[in-house]
């Protein structure tokens, strides 16, 4: 016995001293991870605004899958390549556009032919910041080669071949000659690309990781390990991958050779995994190891009643994924929800309105931002800064303007609009009350809280008897293929994001066949007699072909966009973003685009020596909103 | 011998049917996780091409056959949603070694003060040291874990101020995850231990060696601690394999690059390859253990025979 008990503790002290005090060997060059030098200190050449040292840290949560940029559709993802390879053109901090790799460019008379001048001397770097090559127009074609072999999984590859000729085709295995596909590289500095037809908005799709460059040679060289750890890529952009392990750590580099380096001057960014990030970064934030944190709704009460805390919060920025609520006009529901009394109802304009005036947004809104609900509410279903022609935002064009000046909410009007629909629905053979299902997502519980207030304000603002509210809890895995996707729902709220800076791609989701609302099966008809959606079709038809005057352009799609507000096809609720953050980096000194990988980069991005308040970022914002404007007036007049 | 043979052949089976099982299981759930966000975006060819080159058009029989075909190879595959396309044994490897290090260590110190622990309290029946872990023992079982390893975890950080996160070139990221691994077994052996030896403790033999005149150390060390221990020694080779899987929460809270959670995860996004390899490697290790389990405590005490029906126990 004595002999086990002795093997036994020989063999922990082996482990314990294995575990406790041999120092590993590790591959690459460690950087310290415990709590960094103190980024505070004020003296400075621009009167102490700006941090002295210049090294971003945070940890985060959601680890990145893959860097292969040529693949991903993840923000998480593109935000890291944004920052790793560069693109033809980028935008300023006002969102105006700027050379990059390309210096010049200029498109044909018929819009069909861009062709770009690239800037010499740019190189490709390996992960140790070794030279390998420069940086050609070769690699935009070889980039577009892979993406365009459905073998290697791009889920990029369709927005490449929506605009670029016979890219579709080849794609599909229709053409098997890639040098008819509308991209050439005519000599090392001269890229062309060859559109399927003309489209204005064009340029704003090159920020896009479908139009990066990858070294040719490099890439056919790693074949599927593409982008598989950092040593698997090539880097022009501001910063190279020095170090990533997943679920440890991934740290950026300057790239000293960056074509642009003056402009970089946060030479370091420090990315930490925890899987608790939002528990322990408040935590760390306080002790000064991590330079920004979003503040999660379960600390935000604390803060918020420290005086000294709350001195150092102010609101994110708002983000481009609009979220509304829609009618859904071809109900799949379980026969208990009525779904025969939801088809008359729905297609009763007066129904429709009345259930749109009795919600108030703002208080729904304080379940997801009790301390500033209005900040992300919207009133149109294209987010405002989003797209501006001749230095006018959409949201201000045309129709639309009235609606974004105004409100939905308004409880007369809600029993106005309710009365009159109980005479014509009952005339029509519709039964009181309307039944009407509300599926929500229960990872969200400000979601589940939503739902209850909206609700509450239906039925107490329309009568039970009027209406009756069922919510249908999902869970998340599989939560739109069971709810919106199967037509599983009366009313509920849905969400779309950007796929290109122009307004046509907030008409989407409302196309014939989609899987959104199904307005294509509204009875619903205009005041002299014609179908809404048909108009509405029509309506967006032609302005998608206007393609030579943008302003008029702007102007049909925000009437389209009007048309289904106005109708109460849809009710806009707000856009993502907002919360609240701690953080050392100024909101608007980074490039600012509504789509794209723009506003991911740390471009022109310097780390304040204090953080920012919201007083501060309300004045910031305002004065940022003004020069935007100024700016984008400016371009226009080019 | 003929008895581990046996017993392989049966672990074998039951392996392959848990395998076959899950497989087909992660089969039927919607594609729409192997995309992501993006589904709504995407045209019908690019997820057809996604899905065919998963492997996931074909008819259920050829998948698995094609998985057994691999696996006999020795490739388990590369990982589709976690990691596309890196190989799970690279994914692992790693993960695995730091999981059965941390695991290998907490044990370690678990077995020493907690076996420790419970032989005080045993020799002290009654008294002070054995109300005192008797104290802790209960607390350790009735306090939920995420609220002492989060408040260890900000407290303790502070107070002797350590790393909050664990870094692999600093070693004294160690001491806190190792501490909270190790809480809760402490608990565990203490408190068998110590019932064990009572039981023990009441034995004849126990009087007869104190009538013969043995010192009490003696007889602790000799005869009841060996006795004690059989029982607990079944679950030994299986506590040390299961560090494999790691701690979800610890590993999760001090940054720790294991398994723990590796599995939940997979699962989550639906990585088929991943999850296939990890049941494997989870299961494969649960029959192990149980057989070492039962072999260690035959080789502790003879009177144990496993290959006769009521042997083991």
């Amino acid at each position: 016995m004595k002999k086990i008990l002795s093997l036994l503790l020989i063999l922990a002290m082996i482990l314990t001293a294995c575990s406790g005090g041999k120092p590993p060997v590790s591959q690459t060059p460690e950087t310290p991870e415990t709590p960094g030098p103190a980024e505070e200190q004020p003296e400075d050449a621009d009167g102490g605004k700006y941090a002295e040292e210049q090294v971003y840290k945070t940890v985060y949560a959601e680890e990145i899958q893959t860097i292969n940029y040529l693949t991903t559709t993840t923000n998480v993802e593109f935000a890291l390549a944004a920052n790793l390879v560069d693109t033809l053109v980028d935008y300023d901090m006002y969102g105006v556009l700027q050379p990059a790799l390309a210096e010049t460019w200029e498109v044909s008379d018929d819009g069909l032919t861009w062709t770009f001048h690239l800037r010499k001397g740019v190189k490709w770097l390996d992960f140790e910041g070794t030279e390998v090559a420069e940086t050609t127009a070769h690699d935009f074609v070889s980039a577009a080669a892979y993406i365009l072999v459905p073998e290697n999984e791009s889920a990029t590859a369709n927005l490449f071949y929506s605009v670029i000729k016979n890219a579709e085709e080849y794609f599909n295995g229709d053409i098997t000659d890639f040098s008819e596909v509308g991209i050439k590289a005519e000599d090392d500095y001269t890229l062309v690309y060859t559109l399927k037809e003309p489209v204005p908005y064009f340029e704003s799709m090159l920020t896009y990781v479908c139009f990066f460059p990858a070294y040719g040679p490099f890439l056919e060289e790693m074949g599927d390990q593409f982008g598989t750890t950092n040593s698997a890529l090539l880097y022009n952009g501001a910063y190279i991958l020095s170090e990533f392990e997943p679920q440890m750590h991934r740290i950026l580099t300057k790239n000293p050779t960056y074509w642009d380096s003056e402009n970089i001057h946060i030479v370091e960014l420090n990315y930490k995994y925890n899987k608790e990030a939002t528990s322990l970064a408040g935590e760390m934030y306080k002790r000064g190891e991590i330079t920004a944190v979003e503040l999660p709704a379960s600390i935000i009460d604390e803060w918020m009643n420290n005086p000294e805390l709350k001195a150092q919060v102010r609101p994110g920025t708002l983000g481009n994924y609009s979220w509304f609520y829609a009618f859904n006009f071809d109900p799949k529901f379980d026969a208990q929800y009525e779904p025969e009394n939801w088809k008359i109802a729905v297609n009763n304009p007066n129904f429709r309105k009345s259930v749109v005036s009795a919600i108030n947004r703002i208080a729904a809104m304080q379940t997801e931002e009790p301390y500033n609900p209005e900040y992300r509410i919207i009133n149109t279903i294209t987010p405002p800064n989003f797209a501006a022609q001749g230095g006018l935002d959409y949201t201000q064009t045309g129709a639309l303007k009235a609606i974004t000046e105004g409100d939905f909410f308004d409880k007369d009007k809600a029993v106005e609009y309710k009365n009159k629909a109980v005479e014509e629905l009952t005339a029509a053979g519709a039964t009181f009350p309307v039944k009407i299902l509300m599926p929500y997502n229960t990872n969200s519980t400000s979601w589940a809280n939503e739902a209850q207030v909206v609700k509450q304000q239906l039925e107490t603002t329309l009568g039970a008897d009027y209406i009756e509210v069922t919510l249908l809890p999902h869970a998340p895995t599989g939560f739109l293929d069971g709810t919106r996707r199967a037509g599983n729902y009366s009313f509920m709220k849905v969400n779309w994001g950007p796929d290109y800076a122009d307004p046509q791609t907030y008409t989407d989701p409302f196309e014939r066949g989609f899987n959104y609302n199904f307005p294509e099966y509204t009875t619903d008809v205009t005041a002299d007699g014609q179908n809404i959606f048909e108009v509405y079709e029509a309506k967006v038809n032609e302005a998608k072909a206007e393609v030579t005057d943008l302003a008029k352009r702007f102007e049909l799609f925000a009437e389209a966009e009007a048309m289904l507000i106005d109708n109460a096809f849809v009710m806009p609720y707000n856009v993502s973003g907002g919360g609240y953050v701690a953080s050392k980096v100024h909101p608007f000194e980074a490039p600012y685009s509504s789509f794209g990988i723009s506003s991911e980069r740390w471009k022109g991005q310097k780390l304040l020596a204090k953080p920012m308040n919201t007083e501060e970022f309300e004045a910031a914002q305002q004065e940022w909103q003004a020069a935007r404007e100024a700016a984008l007036k400016e371009a226009a007049k080019k | 011998m003929k008895y581990i043979l046996i017993r392989l052949s049966r672990s074998l089976l039951t392996l392959i049917i848990v395998v076959t099982v899950v497989f087909l299981l992660m089969r039927m759930m919607p594609i729409e996780g192997y995309f992501g966000a993006s589904f709504d975006k995407l045209d019908e060819a690019q997820k057809t091409a996604k899905l065919n080159n998963l492997g996931l058009l074909d008819p259920w029989y050829i998948q698995l056959k094609n998985f057994y075909t691999d696996i006999l190879k020795g490739d388990l595959g590369e990982s589709i949603t976690y990691r596309p396309k890196v190989a799970i044994t690279k994914i692992l490897g790693d993960k695995l070694i730091t999981s059965i290090r941390f695991g290998l260590a907490s044990l370690a110190v678990s077995l020493i003060v907690g076996l420790s622990l419970g032989i005080v309290m045993a020799r002290f029946k009654g008294k002070f040291w054995d109300k005192l872990g008797t104290c802790y023992v209960v607390g350790a079982n009735a306090v939920p874990a995420v609220i002492y390893y989060l408040l260890i975890q900000v407290y303790f950080t502070d107070i002797f101020k350590l790393p909050l996160l664990y870094s692999k070139s600093d070693p004294k990221s160690w001491i806190l995850p190792v501490l909270c691994l190790s809480l809760v077994n402490i608990a565990y052996y203490a408190m068998w231990i110590r019932r064990y030896m009572v039981d023990e403790l009441n034995k004849d033999y126990v009087r007869l060696a104190r009538a013969k005149g043995l010192k009490n150390k003696d007889i602790m060390t000799r005869h009841v601690m060996r006795n004690a221990f059989v029982p607990m020694a079944q679950y030994l080779p299986a506590s040390i394999l299961y560090t494999v899987s790691g701690s979800i929460y610890v590993e999760s809270l001090f940054s720790i690059p294991g398994t723990g959670g590796l599995l939940v995860t997979a699962i989550q996004r639906q990585d088929n390859t991943l999850v296939q390899a990890l049941v494997l490697l989870y299961s494969s290790i649960g029959i192990v253990g149980l057989m070492l389990g039962d072999i260690l405590m035959a080789s502790f005490d003879p009177r144990i025979k496993l290959s006769q029906e009521g042997g083991s126990r």
